[in-house]
């Protein structure tokens, strides 16, 4: 290709501006001189001995070029490397993601499942067949103590046994299906054990005497005031 | 020179097949990059891409304090692919254990309560097919119970279901969901374009194990969760009178009855209890002709509480006052030759307008009707809303049956009077009550009190707009004259409640065979509010042909009990006034 080189070399010289940006994919041509700076039209050379010098500028400009070689492949190497990182972080975040997100569909799952037998558990029916388990009644002639004056409006009366009972033994008058279902499944049934304990010790209630034994943790209850 | 021309043939020639190959390259790039390029893309998107469809579920009926009354929770069906059924391989206690087919069934039968031999043979119907329903709908613990069991050819599912936590209370309200939305009932049906979710789909890209790749994540079209239909019903005091009418019902061996509390000041049903109610979780063990509510889809003839309104209106119309005295004799013949007939035989009696009120008399209550023309009676029932449905549009709701007035014959003008002749729902005698107890301004009757959207905003609010239907005093004599059938009336001692002014009617209406005659029973009733002085609620009670009681005894522990628990619940402070008391007799 060397013979090929006079033919070009009259009019266009990229190779004797070597302070040209290697970047530059379309060098200045060489009678622009206001892009070769150093090079003044008067001191320009001839053919000849722009070849003569041709040999000299190759060797005066490989420094440059390995100093920006080793800069295009260090910032290459590190573009990779910061690429692999972050996908690396990005990929070890989506098993984190995929492992929480399959952690939050079984709780929100079992929040669901528990929530559905929190709403049977605390249906009327269930709430009157536990209450009067545990030997409550309703008590139907209230009393109300007029915050105003301190009165007493109506006459206290003893809660009956038979006119406070709110199933009258009859809870399947108005039955629950859903009841039954969230007893069955899972949670220990506190009405069923709760009948249970009241059938042995009738008198004293089971609930009281579990929560005695339970020592008062925190801080003490105190009313708020306004 | 043959050195120089070899060279150039050899460079000629590796132009040539460097051409010839880049050339071929070229056309292959060209073919897949935009040849193919959508196909090839859509291939490779389908490998990876995973497409989910996110649930926007139906929503939630809710009572006015927010308790749920019908909600949609998650359940899983599990399928099995019969012709991948072989042995696999479990782990137990950290040993790997064999396990076969058969094995596999008794432990999955175990779970879902089916027995080892009918999951087997589900498991072996169609060796060659892909799919076989194990079974439908189990709740979570059963699911990852069967999950647990890790048996390869099994897959899950999720099933949507409708469940309702307090079961029967309200399920005449709530209603139920059919086959698809035309057949569903109560307020699944009249709020089902409230509650209707709409699903949303999601897709991303998966890698080789399965796992999301970063970024993939595309939602092609966000969920909709349906509305809460909000309700007035209070879910506790719905179960009271439930529990409370339907001790009563099967203890006066009565067909059906219901009970309507409505809030005085507001139009709001507070409980809206029928005997029998269908529990929306298990429908089938109802009368499908319960599974509606009776309270608004079943009109009856009112009877005696009707008299309320006809008081009202002689009152408001200027015709008479609470002391208007009027000779009353067991039996009246009217010009025109109708019969009327008072329920019990007495001597002609001199009882004030408050004297008939307090002992139903119907001739003395049609003698003074009388005073107003056809065409006024028919002016006020219009005005209280009878004939036509009440503001709430049940699904199924009547209008009950007012007749035109140019076709009632004399004894439709008279019976119309005391309740008999005209039919209306246990809704509109409420609505009537509700009207004298505000003053005579009748307050839309409301069941429904919104529907609130998944981001919050409230649609659907009924209006509170009122209407003066009678005068204020009408509204007020009328409900002071209804005090007397509590101090002094047949039924008194089981109407009143200790500490409070209470004014109610009882009534005892002949319920028509269908035949255009009556006979075969009574509907008993009794509607009244409380306080008297200051009224705030209306309870309505029925019973349709009662055997043991055939009056307004029968109903009346019912009214009482029911309005004890409200004013109770709601801390009505006990009255400090006298009960009113008119003369009933000069």
């Amino acid at each position: 290709m060397t013979n090929l080189a006079p033919a070009y070399s009259p009019t266009i010289a990229p190779s004797d501006s070597p302070e040209l940006d290697p970047f530059d994919d379309f060098p200045a041509p060489s009678w622009a001189p206001s892009w070769a700076p150093g090079h003044t039209p008067g001191t320009r050379p001839g053919i000849r001995s722009t070849l003569t010098l041709a040999g000299n500028g190759v060797l005066r400009r490989r420094k440059p070029k390995l100093a920006y070689a080793a800069v295009v492949i260090v910032g290459v190497m590190a573009i990779v490397v910061t690429q692999l990182l972050l996908s690396i972080g990005l990929s070890n975040g989506a098993y984190q993601i995929e492992s929480l997100q399959s952690t939050q569909k079984d709780l929100g799952r079992s929040n669901e499942s528990l929530s559905e037998k929190i709403d049977s558990l605390s249906s009327p029916q269930n709430l009157a067949a536990s209450a009067e388990s545990l030997g409550m009644v309703s008590n139907v002639n209230p009393v109300y103590l007029r915050l105003s004056d301190g009165a007493v409006l109506g006459t206290p009366k003893k809660a009956q046994a038979s006119a406070g009972s709110l199933t009258g033994g009859q809870s399947s008058l108005t039955p629950n299906a859903a009841i039954a279902g969230a007893a069955a499944a899972g949670q220990p049934a506190t009405p069923t054990a709760a009948a249970g304990a009241a059938a042995v010790t009738p008198s004293a209630p089971p609930a009281a005497a579990a929560a005695a034994t339970v020592p008062w943790t925190g801080e003490l209850p105190s009313p708020t005031t306004h | 020179m043959t050195s120089r021309r070899s060279t150039r043939n050899r460079i000629a020639v590796a132009i040539v097949v460097i051409t010839a190959v880049v050339a071929v390259l070229v056309v292959k790039l060209v073919d897949i990059q935009v040849v193919q390029a959508s196909s090839l893309n859509a291939q490779a998107y389908d490998k990876l891409s995973v497409g989910q469809t996110l649930y926007g579920a139906r929503g939630d009926i809710v009572d006015s304090t927010g308790t749920v009354l019908a909600t949609t929770v998650i359940r899983y069906d599990v399928t099995a692919s019969p012709k991948d059924v072989a042995d696999f391989t479990q782990t137990v206690n950290g040993a790997a254990v064999d396990v076969t087919p058969l094995q596999a069934a008794g432990q999955i039968g175990a779970i879902t309560g089916q027995s080892a031999t009918d999951v087997y043979a589900l498991l072996t119907a169609d060796p060659s097919s892909g799919y076989a329903l194990i079974i439908k709908a189990i709740d979570l613990d059963k699911y990852n119970a069967i999950r647990a069991l890790s048996i390869p050819w099994l897959q899950y599912q999720t099933n949507p279901q409708r469940v309702y936590p307090n079961g029967s209370v309200g399920g005449n309200l709530v209603g139920y969901l059919g086959a698809d939305s035309s057949t569903n009932g109560g307020l699944e049906a009249k709020e089902n374009q409230c509650l209707t979710g709409s699903d949303g789909s999601q897709t991303y890209e998966k890698g080789a194990d399965g796992v999301a790749i970063p970024n993939t994540l595309v939602v092609d079209k966000a969920p909709v969760t349906g509305g809460t239909v909000m309700t007035t019903i209070d879910s506790d005091l719905q179960y009271y009178s439930q529990q409370v009418l339907a001790q009563q019902v099967t203890s006066t061996k009565a067909e059906w009855g219901s009970v309507v509390v409505e809030e005085v000041k507001t139009g709001k049903l507070l409980a809206v209890a029928q005997y029998p109610t269908p529990d929306p979780n298990n429908l089938d063990a109802t009368d499908p002709h319960f599974w509606g509510a009776t309270a608004f889809s079943d009109p009856f003839e009112p009877g005696s509480t009707f008299k309320a309104e006809s008081a009202a209106a002689l009152i408001d119309a200027g015709k008479a006052t609470p002391a208007t005295q009027v000779l009353v004799p067991y039996r009246y013949k009217a010009p025109g030759g109708s019969v009327i007939t008072d329920s019990e035989n007495h001597d002609p009696a001199q009882w004030t307008l408050t004297g008939v009120i307090q002992e139903s008399s119907n001739v003395g209550i049609s003698i003074l009707s009388a005073m107003l023309t056809t065409q006024q009676r028919y002016d006020y029932m219009k005005k209280f809303h009878l004939g036509e449905k009440t503001e709430v549009n049940f699904p199924g709701e009547s209008e009950g049956i007012l007749g035109d007035p140019s076709q009632w014959g004399e004894q439709t003008l008279y019976n119309s009077s005391f309740g008999q002749g005209v039919t209306t729902t246990a809704a509109q005698i409420a609505s009537i009550y509700q009207t004298l107890g505000n003053g005579g301004v009748r307050l839309p009757v409301s069941l429904v009190s919104g529907c609130k959207a998944a981001d919050g905003s409230v649609s659907e609010q009924p209006s509170t707009q009122g209407e003066q239907v009678i005068s204020s005093d009408a509204a007020q004599q009328t409900v002071n004259m209804m005090q007397s059938v509590v101090t002094g009336g047949y039924a008194a001692s089981l109407l009143k409640i200790p500490g409070y002014n209470v004014a109610a009617k009882t009534g005892t209406a002949e319920v028509s065979n269908g035949q255009g005659a009556y006979g075969g029973g009574y509907l008993t009733s009794v509607a009244g509010l409380a306080p008297a002085e200051a009224p705030q609620y209306v309870v309505s009670v029925n019973l349709m042909k009662p055997v043991t009681i055939e009056d307004g005894s029968a109903a009346a522990p019912v009214f009482q009990k029911i309005m004890s628990q409200v004013l109770q619940k709601y801390r009505v402070l006990p009255s400090t006034t006298p009960a009113v008391n008119y003369p009933t007799s000069y």
